[in-house]
């Protein structure tokens, strides 16, 4: 996957945090609901990140 | 807690701090040739792992701790997505962080407004961004201070005065920005970070452990308070108050020029990327904890009078050793400190570079240092009055600070992307979007029912594209430019 690539899947990582939690999400209440899904997000973020600049 | 052992702690902080800060001295800031890329930038010679521990520590004040952890006690895991969300949009600098730093030292940019106004050819441009920042930053810096007064206030019970408080915070700060400039605020700056970090992981561990372990803290969420770990939770974040927070902090890495000149001072692309990946492995270990501390104050302290006395109580109370619990304050105190020293040299080099170095012409290098030099305590003074003083206004403009900054950014997207954006079009989204912003923070007026953080980037979106549509472009500079950020 090259860079242009991890980048859209920045974006939608990024929409999901807003139509994931307030939707799919909403209803549940506890630590594998919002909790998880924001932690993965943050933790794709990373990896991510590290793919995109890999060309630095 | 005892006063001594709090100010035992803040002496030994201070020696420490001091000490790195003479030992970062170099040619680059101290030497007779001084410029202001020396002073300013370190020569655009920093490297990978103390930019990153900078960047950190410049972006995380005060807030996350007592803020975050205050905002997660009152509203619950959506203030982990609004954090989240913020720390998704720090991947801009992965997009746009080899771009400033191409065009920074093919053209010699010292700030990212000198930047605009070189790009759009006119240096009114540079001007207003140069003001925007000051009227919505020190303010900014101004609340940290007071919240470092109202820190060691509560702490110690009284003993400090909250004046005492900021005139510690205030002086720290002057004295890590002059003692060698963007080289003693970069190595103090990672002190603290490291300082910050692991006092607040092992702490918050400490106590997550003395309330039964992470599966018995959300069991207990869960049965009592199982509000908190959905969306909109007990009510504060609701979708257009989410909306509302996120939009303005999403774009902080491009929008706030205390971590955006940052992007113009790495050694190399390597040097860029090592800041940022350490600066994501940061962030989000110090959000996880801030987080928790909220989560584990509403679990111990459920019926506290204010959320913001959620990180206080949580470190007076017995699930906090003293000694601990004071660590922690100095690791408050050293977030607070090294973002206000970072937004303070940033300013000074924006008044010198690009209002003064505007108004009088042909100012030297040399003359636009000393200006800078004698800018910065002059800032330092304004905040530490603003902190004193509790205007209602400052109050305002510091709440209004992400908000209001977002207006810039359509001009550096613009700078970087479209060719066809034009100075008179940067001017009207930044002047036009900054003023809006304030009218709607103090007046309170919500069009549409929606807040500020919603409206500030369509306005200026809006105005920089419909004014650039109907006045002349600098192709010739646009070209140049743009040609440099694509080469790279």
């Amino acid at each position: 996957m090259n860079s242009r690539r991890w980048i859209w899947l920045v974006w939608a990582l990024v929409l999901s945090c807003y139509v994931v939690p307030y939707g799919l999400l909403g209803q549940v209440q506890a630590w594998y609901g919002s909790c998880l899904f924001w932690f993965v997000v943050g933790v794709l973020v990373i990896v991510a990140n590290i793919m995109i600049t890999q060309g630095f | 807690m005892s006063t001594n052992l709090i100010w035992g702690a803040v002496l030994i902080y201070l020696v420490v701090a001091v000490v790195v800060a003479y030992l970062s001295r170099g040619e680059a800031t101290n030497g007779k040739g001084v410029d202001m890329s020396g002073y300013f930038l370190g020569n655009r010679q920093m490297n990978g792992f103390v930019s990153a521990l900078s960047y950190s520590a410049t972006t995380y004040s005060a807030f996350m701790m007592v803020g975050l952890a205050g905002l997660t006690y009152a509203g619950g895991v959506g203030a982990f997505g609004f954090e989240i969300v913020y720390f998704a949009g720090v991947s801009l600098v992965a997009i746009f962080g080899p771009r400033f730093w191409a065009v920074g030292k093919r053209f010699g940019f010292v700030t990212p407004s000198e930047m605009l106004g070189h790009r759009y050819g006119n240096g009114k441009v540079a001007v207003a961004t140069a003001v925007a920042s000051c009227v919505f930053l020190i303010p900014y810096a101004a609340v940290q201070l007071a919240g470092v007064g109202y820190l060691l206030a509560g702490m110690s019970g009284g003993a400090i005065s909250f004046t005492t408080g900021v005139i510690v915070s205030t002086l720290l700060a002057i004295l890590f920005s002059y003692i060698a400039g963007i080289r003693s605020v970069m190595w103090t700056d990672s002190l603290q970070a490291l300082f910050m970090i692991v006092a607040s992981t092992l702490v918050a561990l400490l106590v997550v452990h003395s309330l039964g372990g992470f599966s018995e803290l959300f069991d207990t969420l869960a049965s009592e308070h199982p509000a908190s770990l959905s969306v909109p939770g007990p009510g504060l974040f609701s979708f257009t108050t989410f909306l509302g927070l996120t939009i303005p902090w999403f774009f902080f890495s491009l929008s706030n020029p205390q971590v955006s000149q940052r992007l113009f001072m790495p050694s190399s692309l390597k040097s860029m990327r090592q800041m940022l990946i350490g600066f994501l492995i940061f962030g989000f270990i110090y959000t996880v904890v801030s987080v928790l501390w909220g989560f584990s104050a509403l679990v111990a302290f459920p019926d506290l009078a204010k959320s913001d006395l959620a990180t206080p109580t949580l470190l007076a109370s017995e699930h906090v050793p003293p000694v601990l619990g004071v660590i922690v304050m100095v690791g408050i105190l050293a977030a607070a400190v090294s973002t206000i020293d970072s937004i303070m040299l940033t300013l000074s080099s924006m008044l010198s570079r690009d209002v003064y170095a505007n108004v009088v012409i042909d100012a030297s290098e040399s003359r636009q240092l000393k200006v800078g030099k004698w800018v910065l305590p002059i800032i330092a003074i304004l905040a530490f009055l603003f902190a004193e003083l509790q205007l209602n206004l400052i109050a305002v403009l510091s709440v209004a600070a992400s908000t209001g900054l977002v207006v810039i950014v359509p001009a550096i997207i613009g700078a970087f992307y479209w060719q066809r954006g034009t100075a008179v079009g940067a001017l009207a989204s930044i002047v036009g979007g900054g003023l809006v912003v304030i009218y709607l923070y103090l007046s309170g007026v919500k069009p549409l029912g929606l807040p500020a953080g919603i409206w500030a980037l369509p306005v200026a979106v809006v105005l920089f594209v419909a004014v650039s549509l109907v006045t002349r472009a600098n192709r010739e500079r646009a070209d140049e430019f743009m040609e440099t950020a694509r080469r790279r």
